[in-house]
């Protein structure tokens, strides 16, 4: 937990209100974004990404399975967020469980779509091997491994990242497709297939402090907010999804401000994203 | 199976007296008192210490010595197939265990009274030896906050399969059923301090396994003392003395 005093909060308070932040950013400016990718061999593609003292990894593990019978032409997909007690102290045990899970549905709303899969920013109908029968089934894991605020934008970007470096085996499937028999499956160990992650939102997340609201908040100002509203927007510029957090209630009014700024916020994050995880990709494979 | 060739190479084409290949960074986590990562190979861990602080928890508080603690904990994604497993499983919580009487050892815990310290471990990538790999991560962090320490604790394992003796053994090797031996040491006072072994092993063969492990540990304690002294030159020049 952040310890301020009443002085440190008035400071943070009124350099928020002066559009000039602790550390010398604007209200509308991130910290600069360090994104490596390939950092676990063992899973199908995985990335860290760091803002500032926020320090996460998300890995992509594909695994054979079946689709639901409900979406025989979908694949599945899961995300699961952690949060580990070297981020702070406080998650030991079970006490890092409630954040955890709190993160991972807001991650599954702003990625994933709805419950049909609708809507979602991954095509759930490319991870289809055979209809009905055998599909991919994506499990998405990520790590909080250091925390100093705005992890929900920090894990939506390292999924992203984590998604454009995954590399799915392409499958030959053997028996006959009509047969009612479970289809035998070869795994190719050299060919692999690229997930299209163009379609991937990022998150953009506005903390209200006071009369104002600043994106990329840290620690401190996290503990001085009033209300957050995380918007996801992909290139487009179309609204995937939206979670608030905080107790206060906001004006209507200003949600649409806030995801009209959201909008406009998101497509400077887009661009970095997308540069940095290029530069990160073209380092690995030197 | 054959886990050394007539060639005398292993599965991963070490020599049965190789080291994997150490990597050890300081201040990984910037939020922490003292933060480490280090890596064996295919093995990574990332180690945070927070502390000396007030003791949490009044009733453990101690007026003549420190509080250690330490959790261990694995990453979904660490090993080869995916599994949830809770928070806090037997394994867990007796590498906790292990890690922190290793760790309560070596630090003058007398020196500071009344206060705590917990070591967190984390286990970003399972390749074997995760229990060396994690006493080595946790010295570094520790030497990293600054907290004293008689010496600096290291931990390496070796077996013995093919009638070889085997430094600092793979998950392959571990998982082959043959004897894993995992000594920790205090390099400068020459002293072992954790000894653990599971399976069989011919007595005679027993000290030939154990000298090569503490052969890895003071190897393993050279490079800390590098890593260390890398860092202290850097934070030096920072400071510009």
């Amino acid at each position: 937990m952040v310890g301020l005093s009443l002085g440190e909060k008035h400071f943070i308070q009124g350099g928020i209100a002066q559009d000039l932040r602790c550390d010398g950013r604007k209200r509308l400016t991130y910290r600069p974004i360090y994104v490596e990718t390939g950092i676990i061999p063992q899973a199908n593609g995985s990335a860290r990404v760091r803002m500032g003292a926020t320090d996460v990894i998300a890995s992509v593990k594909a695994e054979l399975g079946r689709p639901s019978s409900l979406h025989p032409d979908k694949g599945k997909v899961s995300i699961h967020i952690d949060c580990s007690p070297t981020a702070e102290p406080s998650f030991e045990g079970r006490g890092g469980e409630e954040l955890s899970s709190e993160l991972s549905v807001a991650l599954q709303l702003c990625l994933l779509g709805g419950k049909s899969g609708a809507g979602s920013g991954i095509d759930l109908r490319s991870l289809v091997v055979v209809e009905g029968k055998v599909c991919w089934d994506l499990y998405i894991d990520g790590l909080v491994v250091s925390s100093d605020g705005n992890l929900l934008d920090c894990l939506g970007a390292a999924i992203k990242a984590a998604l454009s470096n995954t590399g799915i085996p392409r499958v030959q499937v053997t028996a006959d497709p009509s047969s009612d028999e479970q289809p035998e499956v070869d795994i190719s160990d050299e060919e692999f297939l690229q997930l299209d992650t163009s379609g991937i939102p990022v998150i953009v997340t506005l903390t209200k402090v006071g009369r104002h609201y600043i994106v990329d908040a840290t620690g401190e100002e996290e503990s001085q907010m009033s209300s957050a509203v995380s918007i996801s927007v992909n290139r487009q510029g179309h609204i995937c999804g939206i979670t608030k957090r905080g107790g206060a209630g906001l004006d209507p009014s200003i949600i649409l401000d806030m995801i009209s700024v959201a909008k406009h916020v998101s497509e400077q994050l887009i661009n970095k994203l997308d540069s940095e995880i290029a530069a990160a990709e073209a380092e690995e494979e030197s | 199976m054959e886990y050394v060739s007539p060639e005398g190479l292993r599965l991963d084409g070490r020599r049965p007296m190789e080291m994997r290949q150490l990597r050890a960074e300081i201040g990984v986590v910037a939020k922490a008192d003292g933060s480490a990562s280090f890596e064996m190979g295919n093995t990574k861990v990332i180690a945070a210490v927070y502390g000396p602080r007030e003791v949490q928890n009044r009733s453990q508080q101690m007026s003549d010595k420190a509080l250690v603690r330490c959790e261990y904990s694995m990453a979904n994604f660490s090993t080869g197939d995916r599994r949830r497993k809770p928070k806090g499983d037997r394994r867990s919580t007796e590498i906790s265990l292990v890690i922190r009487q290793t760790m309560e050892a070596c630090i003058l815990t007398h020196l500071l009274p009344r206060s705590q310290i917990d070591i967190y471990v984390q286990v970003l990538q399972a390749d074997g030896g995760t229990r060396s790999a994690c006493i080595n991560a946790a010295t570094l962090a520790l030497a990293d906050a600054g907290i004293p320490m008689l010496d600096l604790v290291t931990s390496c394992s070796a077996g013995y399969l093919n009638s070889t003796p085997l430094l600092d053994l793979n998950y392959v090797e571990d998982s082959a059923g043959g004897p894993d031996v995992t000594v920790g040491i205090l390099p400068k006072l020459d002293k072992v301090t954790l000894l653990q072994m599971d399976s069989k092993l011919p007595i005679d063969n027993l000290e030939t396994v154990m000298q090569l492990a503490i052969e890895g540990c003071k190897a393993i304690a050279n490079h800390i003392r590098e890593v260390l002294l890398e860092n202290t030159k850097e934070l030096e020049y920072r400071r510009g003395v």
